[in-house]
């Protein structure tokens, strides 16, 4: 028993280690930044304030586009996502399923960086824009707005809900949507009394993965909003590499952790009494 | 230092560059000799057994690493280095002074040159960032070949710490064809108010706080480097009232005017020579209230990995005949007068590189204190987050 | 519904078709076609910082996932078999890694770990026993592994764990009944149950590494690797070069994908 304990202790040193030195130490350190004072070319002087708190006000509009955007992204995902995962796990030919499924990963297997490139080029003056003119229905303009950013969004993100929605539909026992059409239900309340709370939890998963992704999003309003769909990733960014304020920037990656932090925890006690106590939904 | 043949040794290098300086020989004969510059580029392209080898100090490393602003280099020449040298070039492109400091303070940037504007080096050598250069090493660099109005930012207290690259003003362009004909503005006010406007969701600001905010304070006349908290009150007032109607805030406004997704934008003088080249519709405009007049400057920073390979990058693109190819394709003045010489007429006439002189009186340099000011990026901050 | 779903893969297609397309263009403007090169191609394989930034990729993603896989591994193993107070410790730092965003890991290992290296520098300068001078801590390699393979093994301990809690614990029982050593069982009983798990932590962990943008902004110090320099690239201007890298990396997952595909198949032949 004692030698047991010991190899346990050994096998989790690493790991708790690693967790300890890169995750729990500069947490700590973000967290005592952010009651520090902006040195003066920049950077951080040790001091105790909580004024870097009271100016979170001043990133509001960043809070209000990211907690807007995340919810709105992670919906549009979903109802693309769900039709799509029915019909690969429900609808398509065994034979193609796995060649079609891979063909849901592959886009996510270029950088999104270059994904999100030809979307600037997709959405700008000479793309999409340029082809509704042409068909004389008026000029509109795509890039750099909301709507850019969340076609960015549903793009990069897409697989990441397909996949748990497709499983939870697979694993789903046929007979059951047989027995609800013996018993004489039409496809559609089938569908909404069977497969649609059978697939929660991966739905539920989903859309939590999506979610979190989404709040720290950086890359997809830089690219695609043009410095005028701001995130709080970008204001993050922008607090560390451009106006050096590293104490009021580690206020808002605090501020930014706890919204998370209790977001999510209401989602999950949420999704959980939704999907009837069920105990898998899961981050995975 | 070498025992091949057809190099010169340091001392006869030194022996060369004085008797150059002294004006005992020509600026060919130097270059001929001392097989630096054009020449240096033809043989090591054209003689592969040269490559690596074409500088006397010997070997320079394979890379060199600049951080710089964008549209800023002819690749042609970068190429013509590294075919001389072996040694490849990278760009690593900012938007602002501000971002470039910001990612050496953080350490480890892995640049060998830092393109800096005028304003901000004298915080580069406050907080060590950046070394004094020696300038045995860039014998390609004549200070009086320079106006010291440009040149003097440079050195500090004696030592020159960054060599100039190029000068220029900061205006706006805009495309005249979308004033539907309308007068062409010329004055900041109007550049704001044709913002909220007229051109309304197609104009660019700089996501630069020098430039932003500094045209900003200039819609009410204030000096473009002030940094009254007042003043910049009212500046940030108008910033996020304009806000709404921008189609982006960005320095890499290029794309988006030749796309004609954009109307106007804030613009640095080569750029505007760029587009005209390609859009004669489009106007540059230096705001009669004045606004920037900066100079920018090669500076080596002391955590530079390939200093040789550095010092040779900036001396060969110190040749004048490099330079004069460097302004052909990016349209900004060098200020140095052996380039000049080298342009055609019609460029040293050109009214958006040399302005008027009654323009010019009326425009400022940035000044030092900006870079650091923290309500000034605090402001740029909150307007790009609003 | 087949329409619908022709429709979503056209949408996840026409950009990469885009990117390849545009990748094959003679003319330098990434915007306007000028006939068909391969010159791009060319151009990035030779371009040290292109091949430098690569291997930089790499390196740092196979040390970050082979570590991360281990050390995940041996964790979520250990876990079985631990209750209480560290169980709920554990549990805690794993939905911590998981749930903070990329972006704060990213700043916060930077500003720990510069504050961290200029306390230390002067120090490690100061008891230096050698002339040459000391070493000078900074960020790079190991900033970059140590940030990229946390995430990554909060990822492996989820994934490898979910495989053990659907094991048969029975034939552990039978092994052991049976006489085998500990290791003997692991072996022979448990990796082959647990493996695939731990093939798609790895293959997760490393693409995560290999793709990862924002936390590589922040700790890679001087080092870049791929999605940094093509993050600048986009910056300086976008040449068809950048098409030409995405296209080849897209072609190297797709080799890796089918790979991985083809070992699993066996494996399952072969079990």
């Amino acid at each position: 028993m004692q030698r047991q304990g010991l190899r346990t202790w050994l096998f989790l040193a690493p790991a708790g280690a690693w967790f300890l030195c890169m995750l729990v130490l500069p947490l700590i350190v973000v967290f005592v930044f952010a009651f520090g004072e902006r040195g003066a070319a920049g950077g951080y002087v040790p001091a105790f304030t909580f004024e870097n708190f009271a100016n979170l006000g001043a990133r509001w509009t960043a809070f209000q586009n990211t907690m807007i955007l995340a919810p709105v992204g992670t919906l549009a995902c979903l109802l693309i996502a769900y039709p799509l995962a029915y019909f690969l796990a429900l609808r398509a030919s065994v034979r193609w399923r796995t060649l079609l499924l891979i063909l849901v990963i592959v886009p996510f297997w270029t950088s999104i960086l270059i994904r999100s490139y030809a979307w600037i080029y997709l959405l700008g003056g000479q793309g999409i824009p340029s082809l509704v003119k042409a068909m004389g229905l008026g000029s509109i303009r795509l890039i750099n707005t909301p709507f850019s950013v969340l076609v960015g969004i549903v793009y990069g993100y897409l697989p990441l809900m397909v996949f748990p929605i497709y499983v939870a539909l697979e694993r789903l026992d046929k007979r059951l949507l047989e027995a609800s059409s013996d018993l004489g239900s039409p496809p559609w309340r089938s569908f909404l009394q069977v497969t649609l709370p059978l697939s929660m939890p991966g739905v539920a998963t989903g859309c939590m993965l999506v979610f979190i992704l989404l709040m720290g999003e950086f890359l997809i309003p830089a690219l695609l909003g043009g410095g005028k769909v701001f995130f709080i990733g970008n204001a993050l960014v922008d607090l560390f590499l451009q106006s050096r304020n590293w104490p009021f920037g580690a206020a808002v990656a605090v501020a930014l952790v706890l919204v998370m932090l209790v977001t999510v925890a209401a989602y999950l006690r949420f999704t959980r009494r939704w999907a009837g106590g069920r105990d898998d939904v899961s981050l995975m | 230092m070498t025992d091949r043949k057809d190099f010169l040794t340091r001392e006869k290098f030194m022996e060369e560059l004085y008797r150059y300086k002294k004006g005992s020989v020509t600026r060919r004969h130097f270059l001929g000799v001392t097989g630096l510059g054009l020449a240096t580029s033809v043989l090591g392209s054209a003689v592969p057994g040269l490559r690596g080898a074409a500088f006397a100090q010997g070997s320079i490393g394979d890379r060199v690493v600049l951080a710089t602003w964008p549209n800023y280099h002819d690749p042609a020449n970068f190429e013509a280095f590294t075919a001389a040298t072996g040694a490849a070039v990278d760009m690593n492109v900012f938007g602002s002074n501000e971002e470039m400091l910001a990612k050496l303070q953080a350490g480890g940037s892995g640049w060998d040159i830092v393109v800096a504007t005028n304003y901000a080096i004298p915080t580069y050598v406050e907080t060590g960032l950046i070394e004094p250069l020696d300038l045995s090493r860039i014998p390609n660099f004549d200070p009086s070949a320079y106006d010291p109005r440009f040149a003097s930012p440079g050195v500090i207290e004696g030592k020159t710490y960054g060599i100039p690259r190029n000068l220029g003003t900061t205006g706006y362009c805009i495309n005249t064809a979308d004033l539907e004909g309308g007068a062409t503005p010329t004055t900041w006010k109007e550049y704001w108010d044709l913002t909220r406007g007229a051109l309304s969701g197609r104009v660019i600001v700089h996501d630069y706080q020098l430039t932003a905010i500094g045209n900003a304070l200039k819609y009410f006349g204030y000096s473009f480097n002030s940094v009254d908290p007042a003043e910049l009150a009212e500046a940030e007032k108008l910033l996020i009232e304009a806000k709404p109607h921008l189609f982006a805030i960005t320095s890499d406004y290029q794309p988006s005017m030749r796309s004609g997704d954009a109307a106007m934008s804030m613009c640095w003088t080569g750029d505007a020579v760029q587009l005209q080249r390609d859009i004669p519709e489009i106007a540059y405009v230096l705001g009669k209230e004045g606004g920037e007049l900066w100079s920018d400057f090669f500076t080596v920073p002391a955590s530079a990995p390939h200093k040789d390979a550095a010092y040779a990058l900036i001396n060969f693109l110190l040749d004048p005949q490099i330079g004069a190819k460097e302004q052909a394709f990016h349209g900004y003045p060098t200020g140095d007068s052996r380039v000049d010489a080298l342009m055609p007429e019609e460029v040293l006439k050109d009214p958006v590189l040399y302005p008027a002189a009654e323009l010019l009186s009326a425009l400022e340099f940035g000044a030092a204190v900006t870079l650091t000011d923290p309500t000034r990026a605090e402001i740029m901050a909150r307007f790009k987050a609003a | 519904m087949r329409i619908y779903a022709l429709a979503v893969y056209l949408f996840l297609y026409i950009p990469i078709g885009v990117i390849a397309l545009f990748s094959f263009n003679a003319g330098r403007h990434a915007a306007q076609f000028q006939g068909f090169s391969a010159q791009w191609y060319g151009k990035a394989l030779s371009n040290p910082f292109v091949v430098d930034a690569f291997q930089t990729s790499l390196i740092v993603a196979l040390t970050s996932a082979v570590l991360a896989t281990l050390f995940g591994t041996m964790a979520a193993m250990a876990l079985q078999s631990v209750k209480g107070r560290l169980r709920v410790a554990f549990d805690a730092l794993i939905y911590i890694a998981v749930m903070v965003p990329g972006i704060v890991i990213g700043i916060a290992t930077l500003i720990a770990l510069v504050t961290l290296f200029d306390w230390l520098n002067p120090l490690l300068a100061a008891v230096w026993p050698l002339a040459e001078g000391a070493p000078q801590l900074s960020l790079g390699y190991g900033s970059l592994i140590a940030a990229h393979g946390l995430f990554a093994m909060a990822l492996v301990i989820i994934i490898v764990r979910a495989r053990m809690a659907g094991m048969d614990r029975s034939l552990v029982e039978a092994s052991a009944d049976l006489g085998a050593t500990p290791w003997g069982t692991f072996r022979q009983v448990t990796l082959p149950q647990i493996f695939p798990g731990i093939l798609a932590g790895f293959l997760l962990a490393f693409t995560f590494s290999f793709d990862d943008f924002i936390i590589a902004f922040f700790v890679a110090g001087s080092q870049t690797t791929l999605p940094v320099y093509v993050f600048s690239s986009i910056r300086r201007g976008v040449t068809p070069e950048i098409n030409a890298i995405g296209t080849m990396v897209l072609a190297v997952s797709l080799l890796m994908l089918v790979t991985a595909q083809a070992i699993l198949q066996r494996g399952r032949k072969a079990g």
